[in-house]
This record gives C-alpha cells, structure tokens and sequence, in this order.
C-alpha cells in the first residue's frame, strides 16, 4: 500500500500545540530511551515521522500515544530538541478531538475562545438551573437538603451520567474501531473477557507509569486519580447511599445526610465517620495533585510541564476551583452560613459540571477511558498474536506426531 | 671538500649502561681509522654541542658522525651548516629495542658506527641547484571561477604577481549562474557577492586576466615554467614559478542517469543546474506549461554513489537541494517541498542549513531508490521511505529535481595512453617491451587544459575518478607535478565556502614552492633539501626507465630517449636512482654506491658462529619510524637486522640486494608504504615501483644461485610499529630454514 504525504497535517497539529516535531531527524533515541516503549508497538519517533508527514490514517491507527505517559525522558535526550514527548502529548489532544464524532471537542481544542465559551455556558445553564430547581431556602439554618433534597440532586446525576457515559463510550468505540481495524471482530471474544481485568487494573494502577524513571509524576497522578474517584464515588453514587429512585439505596452510606429537625439542620458525621474521612482524602489528595501540576506547569519544572496548551490549564483550573469551592460548602455548612453556602454549593457545581460534562467524553479527561482500554487492548492483542503463534508451532509438530 | 670525520658517541639515555663504549670508541678508532672519538654523556645538551663546536674550530672537523639518538630528533641541535652530518641511530634502534650488555647488541652498536664512515666517506654536501635561467615568482592561475578568484587575490595580497586565465568570456565560474549561495554561517541563504570579487581582482593592478583565453603550452618546471596563452587568435607568453588550478568542473550528464529518475520524459523533471538558471532567470515557473510551482521534489544522489555512474558523492548536493528548498519557501511559504534523499550529508555548520530547512516544513524522505513515473503531463515520484517501512507517493509534481554531481575537467578527454600508443604506432615504433618491466601508467587525459610538455603526457595524472590528485588526506592541493596545485571543485567536490578556503591554500602552496625553489630547495614532502640527482650522461643506454618511473614526470627526453632532468621538478625521492640499471643517477649525499659501501661494511660473521645478518631496506617516512616507535615503547627485536633508511623505497636499487647476499647476508627485507588504492607512499608509488622491480630479483638470484625467500617485501605504516618485532622474527625464522648464506666464507 502507498502513502500519500499531507504537508497540511503539521499546520493543523500546530493547533494542538505542536512546535517542534519538524525538528527530528530520526536518530531513535527516544524510541531506544523510552521504558515503555516495546518491540511490537515502538513510539514515539513513529508518531513524530507520521506527523512529519502528514499521515492523518497512521496516526488515527496509533493507540501508542495513550501507552506514554510522558516522563519527558525522550525530550530531554533528543539531539535535535524535537521534544517528542510533546508530539505524543498533541497525539493525544488531536486523537481525543478525532474520536470524537460530534466535532465539539476538535472546536474545543482549536479555538481557545470556544473553549472558554463552552464552559461559561455550561456554567451558567448549571446556575439556572440550581436556582429553579431549588426548593426552600432556609435563611435561618444553613440546609442543603432542604434548597436541594438529595433524592432531586440524584435525578440529575444520573440524567448527567447518561448524557456523559452516551458520548464517551460511543467515542471509546470509535477509538476501538481506529485502533484495531479488522482485528476488532477478528479476536474472539474470549480472549477481550479474560483481558478484562487487565482494564480495571490499568484503569485503578496506572501500572505502566511506575516503569518510568520519574516516579513523582505516577504518584501525584494515582492521588488525583483516587481522591476524584473517590469523590465522584461519594457525591455521584452515595449522594443518597445508592439509588434511591428505585429504592436501591442505604442510609448508612448516604453522603448528603438528610435535615434534622431537631437541631433544625443538615445532618452530619461524626468526623471519623467514614464517608467524612473518605471526603477528606479525597479533598485533600486532589488539591495536593492539582496544586503540584498547576504549580509546575506555571513554573515549567519538570519536561512535561514545559508545554502547556489551553485545555491543560482550562482542566487543572477547573479541578482546582471544583475543591477549593467544595472545601468552602464544607466550612460554611459547618459554620451555618446559610446565604455564602447556598451561593458556593450554586458556585461549586457550576465549575463542577461543565468540568464533568465538557472534559470527560470530549477533552483531556477522556484519558481516563483511552489509556487503560488502550494498554487492555495491546494485551489483547498480544495473547491474539501468541495464541496464533502458538498454533502455528503446534501444527508441524500435530503433522508430525500423526506421521509418526 | 677535504673530510675530516670525527666521532661522538652520546652515553646518555641508557646508551652508556647498555653498550661497551670504550669498545665501540674502538672500533671508530682503530678499525674505522676516524682521527677524532669522543664520547659525552648528553650529547644534545650545550655542552655537548659546544664539544662538538670547539672540536671544528681547533681540529678542523667537517664530517660528523653522531653516535647517539634517532635522525628523526634532535636534528635541530645536531645541525652544523657547512658540515657533513650523519647520525647514527644507537638509542631507538640498538639500545632501546635490544638486550642491554649483550654481546649482538654491542655487535649491532659496531656495525652501525661501521656502515656511517662507510656513509660518510661517499657523502659530500649538497650545492643548492641554481638554474641559469632567472627564476620567477609569478603564480599563473588556471581558472577564474570562485576558486581561481580568490587564489589571484590571496597571491597580490602575499606581494606577488598573478597572471589569470579564464577560458569563457566573463570571470566568475559557476557561480555567475547562482542566484543564492549557502555559505557560513549556513543560517539563511545569502546573496551571491561573486560580483564583488571580480571587482576586487580585475582592478588588482598585479594580477593580469586573459578571459576567453586558455593555456596553449606549459613548458619548463617551477620557477622556469614558460607559458603559452592564446587569446582571440593572438599569443601572449608569460614566465611563471607555479601554477594554481582552479579549472573547476561541469555538471553530470543528466541524459546519463537511470531512466527511473525520468529524465527527459517531462520538461518538468530538471536536474539542480538547471534550477539555478531557472531561479537566475526570472524565477521559477513550472517549464512545461509555466505556471506557479507549489509541489516540488527533489531527489538527491541522481547518478552519484553509484558505481555505475559518479561512484562518490559531490558533497554540496544536499547542501544545494536544501538551499533551492528554502529559495522555494521563501518565495511560496505554502509550497509543499520534498527531499528524497540516501543520506542527508550537511557536514559542519551546513547542518544549520537542513535544520532550517526543516523548520520551514520542507519534507524529508528517506529511500535509496526511488522512481519518477511520468503519465502524460503528470509527474508523480514514488519513493520507499525506509523511516516508515512504506512506499509513499508524491502526486501533482510541478518540478522534480535531480541533484546530480560534479565531474572535475580533468576527468575528460582521451585517454594518453591511447593517443601515445596511436603516436607510437604512427612513427613505426617497434614495441620493445618483453624485457622491461610493465610499470603502470598513470592516469592522463588529454583534457587541454594545462597542456604540458612533460614526457609523463600533457596533464595532471588523475588518481581516483579523474581529481588530479596526488594524497587527498596528508598533502591537501599537491598534484603530482611539482609546483602545480589543483584548488577549487577540480580537486574535490566542494562547496562556495571551501572553494575560498581552497583558492587561498593553494595560492600559499604556490608562493611557497616558488620560494623554495629561488633557493634551490626540495618542495613537500623533502621540503628543504638541496641535493638532487645528477646523471652520469655518458654511460646512459636510453633504457627509459627513469623518464617512465619518475613519479612526478620530472624527467623529459630528448629524440633519442637521453633523459632531460627538471631539476626543479624534483622531489628528491631518489625513484630515478633506484630505477637505472646502469647506477648512473645519483645525489651527491645518496647514492647507489654509497648504500653499496655501507651494506659492505657490515661485519658478517662466520657460519659456524650461527649469527646471521637481515638487511632491512625502510622507507624512510613510515617504516623507519616505525622502528623507532618500537624503540621508544621499548619492544625487543631481532639482533640480526641491520636497518639503512632510504628516501624512498623507490629508490631501492637491485644492485643493493646483489651487494647484500654476495656478501654473505643472510636476507633482505624490504620495508615500504602501502600501494594502490589508498595509498601511502609519500611519494605515489615508490613502493609500488620497489615491488615491481622485485620481479625481476629471480633472475639475480637464480644467478647467485640463491633461494627467492631470502627477500621478502613486507608494506608497513608508522602506527604498525607493534607488529615489526613479529614480522622481523618470521623472517628470521624463515631464513633460519633457508640455511645460512653460502656466500658467507667468500
């Protein structure tokens, strides 16, 4: 099959924050340099000759970029300074935007002014709708459960959910489709089930990182990583101690605690409660993850902080204000600061969702689906390849045990 | 010149404790009959010297030997104007290399003060060769390209005259066809400024220009050369002392490429020349219908490494292809530029240049073969990129561009060979080669440019693919003819920014060699020495060989074949004197008797005191040394060898071998520089000639009724100074299952 050249890629990739891709001459010291990288699927100087040459096909068929988790150790040997770590980040942010079938996260990612719009919007709809859907405030007793009663708040979670896991999973797919070709239908489905726990694993370990000499990167990671799930866990899953809507719920676990009359508020856990000590590490390992990347970023530390593109502060900005928002609702419930509360908790989920809405299918936070399904897949087809290979030595010796 | 000999022997350096000095003193004494012996124990310091110098004055002394280190050191102490001086080599090659206190060391130590009187008493001082003629210090400079230009600036600049000759109309070479060069600091392109430098030289009132003019005849040798230029039907003669050549060179023949590179099927398939006047010309268009050119390829090393083809590389290809990229990109940033290259070759700072080439987006593709498929108006390049395992194809091609090489002029014309042998045939020449020896001919195409009247043909011998070329690596700009230097793309493929340097190098090679030879002295590599070969006319037989072997064509003939020696065209290699069955040709400090002498007095011992004896004939430029080395790193070798430098290997006569085993030597060996290809030899072929000459040993041999194993030739280089201990031990062991020479109780 031939090639053909598309000198337009680079300018477009351009908008994806690459800068010096042009630079490498193809020595492969990064490919030799990279920990990750392996026999079978090589990166990153592949990616650096497809971008080179515009090769928008090979690219969209990589699933390497999702298996880097850029250390910055191939930027930091590279004799051109082509900084391939970066390309493999812009892999990442253009796949992100090619996965995506609606075209929103390509705009998202192109168009800073997009970017901002999308999320004041979103913010504001958000707002809106706190505001008419919210029952009684009560001016006296600082309750949430009263202006939002949990069972309400749990409605829209789940509607939130739908409309999140519908275009993240239908771009997961596409991302499947790309990367595996005819392989996808080809490879029993045995093979994709006893993968499978490999995807949690990856998805809860981030395993591959740890291969990596920096090993900060992979824990500050695996921080903002647990304490958000932990979190989303909490206020997504437990907000009402499971699905009260279908009466699947209970009371122990409930994270919003429903209104005492008797104290005339909100009830709360004894703090070694816990749901209040999981809250806490969540808290506190998201604002430890996201104040270490923020400050690097600002500082350009380390490699891979050295390039920042719109969305990667847009995503650390947001996460940022999602904690410190939440530790103020936090304070002021405690404190019973009835007005403050009510405008933070509005404040809180307007940075909140827009962040879960608009990052997770179609922006940087769609990594959490593509980099496990992308190292679950490699195994996929690594045990596809070795069982192949495996019959093929079988069969010689089969013929020969017969002529025996 | 009445010889008074005296001796010193140096005591220092571990000479005194290895060696039995009062013995040696001896010998010097009593056996050699030298009216002084000293010894001193440091000889080089000032005292010693001043030992030396009080001995001249009181006693007259005028021929010293000096018993003590290496010829290769100290030679600036041990300099004494208006004396014979020879020195003998008792640390690096007795004492340093052999058992200390042992009786064949003190034996070797004795032989070696033997064969220096033997020397001394056959040298004389050598009277610098002073032509009667005026000698000129005029550069004549062949070529007003880049190179040629800057070499006539250099040469004024030194203080000299220069008389250019260029033969198109207009000064300036190639480069009057560039539109922007790439030179240092190979940031950006910058703007050709060729103009600029004919300015500067055709208002130099010392240099003189023929344009539309060409050398017609070159006669003489440096200082005397006696050129011929015709211009416009008219002659105008100039007395010239060197000659820079900057003839330069001319594009590869396009119609020669592979068909798969598509040149000829499309207009639009060019090749990286025709780039350049196209850019020249009003800028670029595409040529088949003259619209805008937005997708451009360019395919590198067309016709070149390719054995069929150019088989090197031009080197200022990749340079040139990147440097029309950026020219592209500059007047179209949205071109779309492909490189298709083997290798990129950017050495140096032109690195800088493909980086920016890069930055600007132009596209580089990997193969080593790709193919221009051309379908009626379209040109379409296909190309296996081997960074990514994959053909790609370019489509929509409005220029394809083949860099192609350079091919010096001197790579063009008939072969000399050829037209001697038409020459030869037409005069009904009978060939009487059976006797003779087959020595190869060097290279010359009859390419009209510097026209010589040299018996050797009318050109500068080509080496490798026509460069007029005599060691690319050691002596940058010699040719092999002396006093002519190649400088600019006729010398090598090269670039704006090394022609510069080019032109000015051989313009200094050129003022130097007109320098020394006002002075009657050798040029590179024997620069300074003022002996050089007389002929013993009367007792010349017209054999030829010395006109045929002379590695620099410094010998021309007369009808009847009587050898005309240029005495400033030699380079003192002594190859004529090795060459002359009849020994008529020597120097006055090294000559065919004077070795003779010295192998004579070697003291060859009986057959039943088991001591054999080696001759070892080294090249005075890598074998000697070598033995030296092996000396100063204090390896052990054989006590048998007794080692005679000589200028050159080439100077080997048979006679010495002869002279060596009827007097009872055991063996000889034979020490030279590589040959062929890649040679070493500092004097082309030397050793080569050495090597030849030894096909005819056989028949002395055969004569002396000896066996042929007794001689051997071994090709060594200074740093192979690690493997002489070996290789004098197998000899040795060789001649041991020979058997001893009978000639020995003769």
């Amino acid at each position: 099959m031939s090639i053909k050249v598309d000198p337009n890629l680079m300018k477009d990739l351009k908008h994806f924050g690459l800068k010096d891709a042009s630079k490498c001459f193809h020595c492969g010291n990064c490919t030799a340099v990279c920990p990750l990288s392996e026999t079978g699927t090589p990166f990153p100087r592949k990616l650096v000759k497809y971008a080179q040459m515009g090769l928008k096909d090979k690219i969209l068929q990589s699933s390497e970029p999702w298996l880097c988790y850029y250390c910055g150790e191939c930027s930091d040997r590279c004799p051109r300074g082509a900084d391939p770590g970066e390309t493999m980040m812009v892999m990442r942010r253009y796949l992100t935007s090619q996965y995506d079938w609606t075209g929103f996260s390509r705009r998202f990612y192109t168009s800073e002014k997009f970017e901002t719009m999308a999320v004041v919007a979103v913010g504001l709809f958000v707002g809106l709708l706190m505001l008419l859907f919210a029952q009684e405030f009560d001016w006296q007793n600082a309750s949430l459960e009263k202006a939002w009663p949990a069972a309400g708040m749990e409605i829209a979670d789940l509607i939130m959910a739908a409309i999140l896991s519908f275009f993240l999973l239908s771009n997961v797919w596409r991302f499947m489709k790309f990367t595996m070709g005819d392989l996808l239908t080809k490879i029993p489905l045995r093979i994709y089930a006893s993968e499978a726990k490999q995807l949690v694993l990856h998805f809860l370990t981030q395993k591959r990182w740890a291969k990596c000499e920096d090993r900060t990167q992979w824990i500050i990671h695996l921080l903002i990583m647990t304490g958000y799930t932990t979190a989303f866990i909490l206020v997504a899953v437990l907000l009402c101690g499971g699905l009260e809507v279908i009466g699947l719920n209970w009371d122990p676990l409930r994270f919003q605690r429903p209104f005492d009359p008797t104290t005339g508020r909100d009830m709360v856990y004894p703090f070694f409660h816990p749901i209040r000590l999981l809250g806490y590490y969540a808290t506190i390992s998201v604002l430890i993850g996201a104040t270490y990347a923020l400050l690097g970023r600002s500082r350009r530390s380390k490699t891979p902080y050295k390039n920042s593109h719109g969305t990667d502060w847009m995503f650390l900005v947001l996460l940022e204000l999602t904690v410190i928002t939440g530790i103020a609702v936090h304070i002021l419930r405690i404190m019973n600061i009835p007005f403050a509360l009510y405008a933070l908790y509005i404040i809180h989920l307007m940075v909140a969702v827009p962040m879960l809405v608009l990052e997770v299918p179609f922006a940087k936070w769609a990594h959490l689906a593509y980099r496990p399904m992308a190292a679950y897949l490699k195994g996929v087809k690594e045990t596809y390849y070795a069982e192949l290979e495996g019959k093929k030595a079988e069969a010689p010796a089969q013929a020969e045990a017969e002529a025996v | 010149m009445e010889k008074k000999l005296a001796t010193y022997i140096c005591t220092g350096c571990g000479i005194g404790d290895a060696l039995d000095i009062d013995q040696l003193a001896g010998v010097a004494q009593k056996e050699c009959k030298v009216p002084v012996v000293k010894t001193h124990a440091c000889l080089c310091s000032q005292e010693g010297v001043d030992l030396i110098k009080a001995d001249m004055e009181a006693e007259g002394v005028n021929a010293l030997m000096i018993a003590a280190c290496s010829p290769r050191v100290m030679y600036d102490v041990f300099r004494f104007d208006g004396c014979i001086v020879d020195r003998v080599n008792l640390r690096e090659q007795v004492v340093w290399c052999q058992k200390p206190g042992d009786e064949d060391t003190q034996m070797m130590a004795e032989d070696y003060v033997r064969m220096s009187t033997a020397k001394i008493k056959k040298m004389d001082l050598p009277e610098p060769y002073q032509p009667e003629e005026e000698i000129s210090k005029d550069i004549l400079i062949v070529g007003g390209g880049l190179a040629g230009l800057t070499a006539a600036k250099e040469v004024s600049k030194a203080g000299y005259k220069a008389v250019l000759v260029e033969k198109e109309k207009e000064l300036g070479g190639f480069q009057k066809k560039v539109a922007k060069i790439a030179t240092f600091p190979y940031k950006d392109l910058k703007d050709n400024d060729v103009a600029a430098l004919i300015q500067e030289v055709t208002s130099d009132a010392n240099v003189t220009v023929y344009t539309g003019a060409k050398v017609e005849k070159t006669a003489g040798g440096p200082g005397l050369f006696q050129v011929t230029i015709s211009q416009n039907g008219t002659k105008a003669e100039h007395k010239v002392g060197a000659i820079v050549m900057a003839a330069g060179w001319k594009p590869y023949d396009p119609a020669q490429l592979d068909p798969k590179l598509g040149f000829g099927q499309s207009p639009d398939v060019i090749t990286n020349v025709l780039f350049e006047e196209m850019a020249q010309g009003g800028g670029l268009k595409r040529p088949s219908d003259g619209k805008d050119v937005t997708n451009v390829a360019f395919l590198q090393c067309a016709g070149q490494r390719d054995p069929e083809r150019l088989p090197y590389c031009s080197s200022t290809c990749c340079i040139t292809s990147l440097k029309q990229a950026l020219f592209i990109k500059q007047n179209n940033p949205d071109a779309n530029v492909f490189i298709v290259f083997k290798e990129m070759r950017t050495p140096g700072q032109a690195e800088d240049l493909y980086r920016r080439a890069q930055e600007e987006g132009v596209i580089f593709i990997r193969c080593q073969d790709p193919e221009v498929k051309v379908m009626g108006s379209a040109v379409t390049v296909e190309a296996l990129d081997e960074l990514l395992g994959e053909t790609v194809v370019l489509e929509n091609l409005d220029l394809v561009v083949l860099a192609t090489g350079m091919v010096p002029v001197t790579a063009f014309g008939e072969d000399y060979a050829v037209v001697r042998a038409r020459m030869e045939q037409q005069e009904g020449e009978e060939k009487k080669e059976e006797e003779e020896l087959e020595v190869p001919q060097d290279a010359i195409l009859v390419s009209d440019i510097l026209n010589l009247e040299y018996r050797q043909g009318p050109e500068l011998p080509g080496l490798k693919h026509g460069f007029p070329d005599s060691h690319f690596i050691c002596f940058p700009y010699e040719t092999r003819r002396t006093g002519i230097y190649a400088a600019g793309c006729v010398r090598r493929p090269m670039g704006v920014a090394a022609a510069l340097e080019d032109g000015a190098g051989a313009a200094l090679k050129a003022i130097q060699c007109v320098e020394m030879v006002s002075q009657g002295k050798a040029v590179h590599p024997r620069a300074g020495d003022m002996s050089f070969p007389e002929f013993f006319m009367q007792r010349c037989t017209q054999c030829k060989r010395c006109t045929e072997e002379c590695p620099f064509g410094a010998i021309n003939e007369d009808e009847k074949g009587n050898p005309l020696p240029q005495p400033t065209r030699c380079r003192r290699c002594g190859v004529c004197m090795g060459a002359c069955p009849e020994r008529i040709i020597s120097f006055k400090n090294y000559s065919v008797g004077m070795i003779g002498d010295m192998i004579k007095n070697m003291e060859v011992p009986e057959e039943d005191e088991e001591k054999p004896r080696i001759l070892v004939l080294a090249c005075e430029n890598d074998a000697y040394p070598a033995l030296d080395m092996a000396g100063l790193r204090r390896m052990n070798y054989n006590p048998w060898v007794r080692v005679i430098p000589m200028r050159c290997l080439g100077s080997m006569n048979l006679i010495f071998i002869a002279d060596a085993l009827s007097s009872g030597i055991d063996g000889v060996l034979l020490l030279g520089c590589k040959y062929g290809d890649d040679y070493q030899c500092h004097f082309v072929k030397g050793s080569e000639l050495a090597n030849i000459r030894l096909g005819k040993i056989k028949e002395t041999l055969d004569r002396l009724v000896l066996e042929s194993d007794r001689v051997r030739f071994e090709t060594i280089a200074i740093t192979d100074y690690d493997k002489l201990p070996q290789l004098l031990d197998d000899f040795a062991e060789t001649l041991e299952e020979v058997g001893p020479n009978p000639y020995k109780d003769f």
